[in-house]
């Protein structure tokens, strides 16, 4: 659990970790509020998509985003108005796994591809229980929301949120080129995903 | 570019990551290399599918009501310090509003007696070039009803062409034209002759002050007209009402040449 936490921290700047400050609404000024409103209120449905996915769950998913705007609120003072999208999908992920260390820390595996292949659904990519499913589900969303967290990830931020790799590798706190791994990872489970074969046959 | 090299950039090709010279190689890559093609046209095909099928969650609308809560919520806790400080400055911006507001109006009074000032003036000097010249019979410099033969004339002598036009059928025939200096600079001065009175028309590029009303100064009228980019200013002992008529007759302009 403290390696997973370990690698989860993110390298870039005044990204708040965890919520610790009890009262953090006390100390806040008028021109954050006013930045706030600018540049994180629009990013209300693309922080909401995130934690949608992330979690599964809308209930979930409004809890998580609710804790990141409490977050963003206190520290917009730093946030420029070009980097906004990134800032606060960083601090709507990082919202995540605190929520879901709490929550479900079962789904929070070490930071290496083997850990989190180790995550995948066997039913997902098993061509006999493909078979079976495939008349009860073809839903690309279903095989999407069955992704290994770490490649659900990636996939969202590149795929819905059309973010760049470098964006993608300072939300996620890794290498370019494990963004682009987990990519092709994810990439690859969906082409062999019982829903997009159901579909191709 | 080989197959191995081509397959690690395909991937980062297709979401437009790769720039410059190296996507160039891919590309020409892919259009030689039937396997790698297919590779590239998979992911693609896998793009479309996952955007137009797996859904974007919108913000529901009971999240907005609570984040926007949330920012009430501290407003509601800030201090007065800064509240007060908020307050001194919409004092002061109100204060810098109504100066603003002060100097426009100051400024369009200013502007409008400038005006009307400039205008008496205008008059004034108009009447006095119309007088001199009649006294010391030197009404006409250029002596013709041609307006071919005067405005090539005025043409010649001016940074401007004024437009020139016989009204004989309208009972107004053209006499002739002469330079004036009016307020200090030179203008076209066309002459008509009206039954057995003269009318001095001096004719200037469109200046900025709007023309003015008509008047009677020492016993001749003065009136004003613009158009055709030109301001008219009339100046003659005729009637008031047949000099307008006439001026705006002569500044209307359908009736160009």
């Amino acid at each position: 659990m403290q390696a997973a936490s370990d690698a989860l921290t993110c390298n870039g700047p005044r990204i708040p970790a965890c919520s610790d400050a009890s009262s953090p609404l006390q100390r806040i000024r008028v021109s954050d509020h006013v930045r706030f409103e600018q540049l994180v209120l629009p990013l209300l449905g693309a922080g909401y998509n995130l934690a949608r996915w992330l979690t599964g769950d809308s209930n979930d998913a409004e809890d998580v985003v609710q804790e990141a705007c409490e977050r963003a609120l206190k520290y917009a003072g730093g946030l420029r108005g070009s980097d906004a999208r990134p800032w606060f999908l960083t601090i709507v992920r990082h919202a995540f796994y605190d929520w879901c260390q709490r929550n479900r820390p079962a789904q929070i595996v070490p930071d290496d591809a083997a850990s989190i292949d180790a995550a995948i659904d066997p039913a997902a990519i098993d061509p006999e229980q493909a078979a079976m499913r495939s008349g009860a589900s073809r839903l690309l969303a279903e095989a999407v929301a069955q992704l290994p967290l770490a490649y659900r990830e990636v996939l969202i931020l590149r795929e819905l949120q059309d973010l760049s790799y470098k964006e993608i590798a300072r939300i996620v706190g890794v290498p370019i080129g494990t963004v682009m791994s987990r990519l092709a990872r994810a990439r690859a489970l969906l082409q062999r995903s019982p829903q997009l074969q159901a579909i191709r046959n | 570019m080989k197959c191995s090299e081509s397959e690690a950039l395909i991937a980062a090709y297709a979401d437009g990551q790769v720039g410059g010279l190296r996507a160039w190689r891919v590309g020409r890559h892919l259009r030689g290399c039937a396997a790698c093609a297919a590779k590239h046209q998979e992911l693609l095909a896998l793009r479309e599918r996952l955007r137009a099928e797996i859904p974007y969650f919108p913000a529901p609308p009971q999240l907005q009501a609570r984040v926007r809560a949330l920012l009430g919520d501290a407003r509601g806790a800030e201090p007065a310090g800064p509240r007060a400080r908020q307050d001194r400055w919409r004092w002061l911006a109100a204060g810098a509003l109504a100066g603003c507001a002060a100097m426009v109006v100051a400024w369009v009074t200013g502007n409008a007696v400038i005006d009307w000032r400039t205008n008496r003036d205008l008059a004034v000097e108009a009447v006095a070039l119309h007088v001199q010249a009649s006294l010391a019979d030197h009404l006409i410099e250029v002596a013709s009803s041609d307006q071919h033969t005067v405005k090539p004339w005025l043409s010649a002598r001016l940074d401007y062409s004024p437009p020139v036009r016989d009204l004989a059928g309208e009972g107004f025939p053209l006499a002739g034209a002469r330079l004036a200096t009016l307020h200090g600079e030179r203008v076209a001065t066309l002459v008509y002759r009206y039954r057995l009175h003269t009318i001095d028309i001096f004719v200037r590029p469109v200046s900025a002050r709007s023309p003015a009303a008509p008047r009677t100064l020492r016993g001749f009228n003065v009136a004003q007209a613009r158009g055709s980019n030109m301001d008219y200013l009339a100046v003659s002992d005729v009637n008031a009402d047949v000099l307008s008529a006439f001026v705006r007759r002569l500044a209307r302009p359908d009736a160009a040449p």
